[in-house]
């Protein structure tokens, strides 16, 4: 199987993403530049775009409808918070979407990061029971996804009853959408592997992941790596970009965001990578995984820094331990999204021509 | 909006969007199992929105249900198409945070121009909305929905953070970032339906219009008063069988009741009245046992096509007479809707419609050289 690789595109026209404030930021959005942000896309080998949920942002559900009647083959991975609407209505705007866009629909769950955030939505349960929740929230969606008949469903969280939808699923490929479910904690584990296609978690080295990740794939599921990326023409450019952005952001916002954020936060995920960043005695992980912005831009800022032959071969790397799926962000993303597809991705499918090659020679 | 003097105004008619496969007649017992309604055709619903925009028509009510598509992406992608056209979406409370509603509506606003007025309904059929997680009864359905539309009215009129403790939402610190875009207003327009005293009082109270079904004008007058009283505005949901003469008009509305199948479409219509917890779905029923209840306003379709069939039937005169009795009584707006759905909104378009507006400019004229009487005759006393 060939590694596939999405990107986010809830940041176009941030040139430093979550470098401003949540307060300053505007909500309002071009669709043309996000057009053109997914045209860049198709071309740059990116399967699927990640719409981003939050209060800063515009609703990515009714977005991707927009954004998928002006393009042709790329993948929206739509985020959802379960607790924000009811399951039923939920399956009825996928679906919608999917037959407006022949299915190219994924979905993102996420339980959620930031209480305050949830409590703007009306929703105040804590950690644990948004995951009991998801649960549920999941196994109606999938119910109406699986099923011929009427969907009955009795839990804590939610109770549907005789509950039919008269709009499938639309897909010239599937009967339902893939889903992708993000987090580090063994609850995200666990219920990942009961529903979900693929399991997000934010990058640590190979060696780390390598204990983590192959229970995780025996139990039939992929996982995928949430993490940023900054390629140069060589090593010596991308290391002298990355710490440059650090400064410049270091001047614009004396308090470290991602500090501040991660008091707040009750993610596990977003925890333990601000964690690992502060533990480590540089801040590089690896030759290639940089810690360096994550206290100012928090713990999705973890990045993959080098020339692209490096970050080939740490893809590659990533691999072999099991990974099997990318989600990138980058500063800024178009110009990093277009040198990636150029620049890196050619020397991926060569890797993994050979790979593929070497394996037939063993076997 | 929702002037003191709307007798001034010219008239505002919506139609409701058809689906695919729904371009005749079709009776209430087929709708559930029609499977091609549930999928969006934006071919042939952005020509329905063009027509509509040629007609005169000021927006179309994408209708809400699990036969359905979602309304507010078909809206979506239906307003990117057109130019005019705006769309009447109908929700109810009890499906979305209205953090979250307020925020799609918002983020469609900035799509298509803000041409989105929200039709919240509090529900007609128990089973359906248990089908959506939701287990309230009528009365709690409208104290919900009250409290829904007051977190959601707090978002676009509110200058900070939103924070709410209702019985049925609680709201801490509540902000979004993409604001309601729409020339002139900071919110949509919300069209309240219903035909009971507390879908009324939650017109008044969180609403820009009330919206019923069609009765005698009388019988209209009486029961809107309060909310005209209000400054709400007043509209009806109505049907219309226009054409050249009223024999064809009446042998229009005779065949739609004639067909094939009557008793089976008969039984249909039965099963759902009986099972609807609706005041005014109830009310429709019980007045099909009155075939005319004016000489334009038939109910003899109500049992088979649904509460929404009450019918203005005539020639393009008489039915623009029988409109104009209701805006002399304080109405106006009107959701319309026909069969075949094209046909009718084009030739409503085309031959009522320009009566219409002679007459209210006629009115206009009158009301204009009788204040300017009533002004000279104080003038000279």
């Amino acid at each position: 199987m060939s590694l596939r690789f999405h990107w986010s595109l809830s940041q176009v026209g941030d040139k430093f993403r979550r470098a401003n404030a949540t307060a300053d930021m505007k909500g309002l959005f071009s669709l043309e530049t996000q057009v053109e942000f997914c045209r860049a896309a198709e071309q740059s080998g990116i399967e699927s775009l990640l719409m981003a949920f939050g209060f800063t942002r515009p609703d990515p559900m009714a977005l991707s409808a927009a954004l998928g009647m002006q393009t042709d083959k790329i993948k929206f991975m739509i985020a959802c918070r379960p607790g924000v609407m009811s399951p039923t209505v939920f399956v009825q705007q996928i679906n919608t979407v999917s037959a407006l866009t022949n299915g190219r629909v994924h979905i993102n769950i996420v339980t959620g990061h930031s209480p305050h955030e949830l409590r703007y939505y009306g929703d105040f349960l804590e950690h644990d029971q948004r995951y009991e929740r998801t649960d549920e929230f999941l196994g109606v969606c999938r119910a109406f996804w699986g099923c011929e008949g009427e969907v009955n469903f009795r839990g804590k969280h939610y109770e549907v009853q005789n509950g039919r939808l008269n709009t499938p699923f639309v897909s010239s490929e599937r009967s339902s959408p893939e889903i992708f479910l993000g987090g580090n904690s063994e609850l995200a584990e666990q219920l990942a592997i009961k529903h979900a296609h693929c399991l997000w978690r934010f990058a640590d080295t190979p060696g780390n992941l390598s204990s983590r990740v192959p229970r995780i794939t025996e139990s039939g599921i992929e996982v995928g790596l949430l993490v940023s990326i900054m390629v140069r023409p060589t090593r010596e450019a991308a290391v002298r970009d990355a710490y440059a952005m650090v400064q410049s952001l270091a001047a614009r916002q004396p308090q470290a965001f991602g500090k501040q954020f991660a008091q707040k936060t009750d993610s596990v995920a977003y925890r333990s990578t601000l964690e690992l960043a502060e533990k480590s005695e540089s801040d590089w992980l690896t030759p290639w995984l940089w810690t360096g912005a994550i206290p100012h831009l928090g713990a999705p800022a973890i990045a993959l820094v080098g020339g692209p032959e490096e970050i080939a071969s740490a893809l590659m790397e990533y691999k072999r331990v099991g990974i099997s799926q990318f989600l990138f962000m980058g500063w800024p993303d178009l110009d990093e999204m277009r040198y990636f597809g150029q620049e890196v991705l050619p020397l991926v499918r060569e890797k993994e021509q050979t790979l593929d090659m070497v394996q037939q020679v063993r076997a | 909006m929702s002037s003191a003097t709307p007798g001034n105004r010219p008239l505002r008619f919506h139609w409701r969007l058809p689906y695919a496969g729904e371009t005749s007649a079709l009776a209430m017992a087929d709708q559930s199992s029609a499977a091609a309604i549930g999928l969006p055709d934006p071919d042939l619903q952005t020509s329905f929105c063009r027509c509509a925009e040629e007609s005169g028509i000021d927006s179309l009510l994408v209708d809400f249900g699990f036969a359905k598509p979602d309304p507010m992406l078909l809206a979506a992608i239906l307003g990117r198409a057109t130019k005019k056209i705006k769309f009447i979406l109908a929700y109810r409370s009890g499906l979305f945070s209205p953090t979250m509603f307020v925020q799609q509506i918002n983020t469609l606003s900035a799509l298509i121009q803000g041409r989105i007025l929200l039709n919240i309904v509090a529900g007609y059929s128990p089973e359906e909305q248990r089908a959506y997680g939701d287990f309230l009864s009528h009365d709690e359905r409208y104290e919900r929905t009250d409290e829904f539309l007051a977190v959601c009215r707090s978002f676009w009129e509110g200058d900070g953070e939103v924070n709410y403790s209702g019985k049925h939402y609680r709201i801490e610190k509540g902000s979004l970032k993409t604001p309601f875009a729409a020339p002139e207003r900071k919110f949509p327009e919300i069209i309240i339906g219903g035909g009971s005293i507390a879908a009324q009082q939650l017109a008044i109270r969180q609403g820009t219009c009330w919206m019923q079904l069609a009765d005698a004008p009388e019988k209209i007058q009486q029961s809107c008063s309060a909310a005209l009283a209000k400054g709400i505005e007043a509209g009806l949901r109505v049907c219309l069988i226009a054409r050249p003469t009223r024999e064809e008009a009446l042998q229009a509305a005779q065949a739609l009741i004639a067909e094939n199948d009557y008793s089976r479409k008969l039984a249909g219509g039965r099963e759902f009245f009986a099972r609807t917890d609706s005041v005014s779905f109830k009310k429709a029923y019980r007045l099909g046992d009155t075939e005319w209840l004016t000489p334009t306003l038939w109910t003899g379709a109500v049992r088979v096509q649904g509460p929404t069939a009450i019918a203005l039937v005539g020639s393009p005169e008489e039915v623009a007479s029988a409109i104009l009795d209701y805006k002399t009584i304080g109405i106006s707006q009107f959701i319309l809707s026909g069969w075949p759905k094209l046909d009718e909104m084009a030739y409503f378009g085309r031959a009522v419609l320009p009566i219409i507006r002679q007459k209210e400019q006629e009115m206009a004229c009158e009301t204009g050289v009788a204040q300017q009487a009533a002004a000279e005759a104080g003038y000279k006393n």
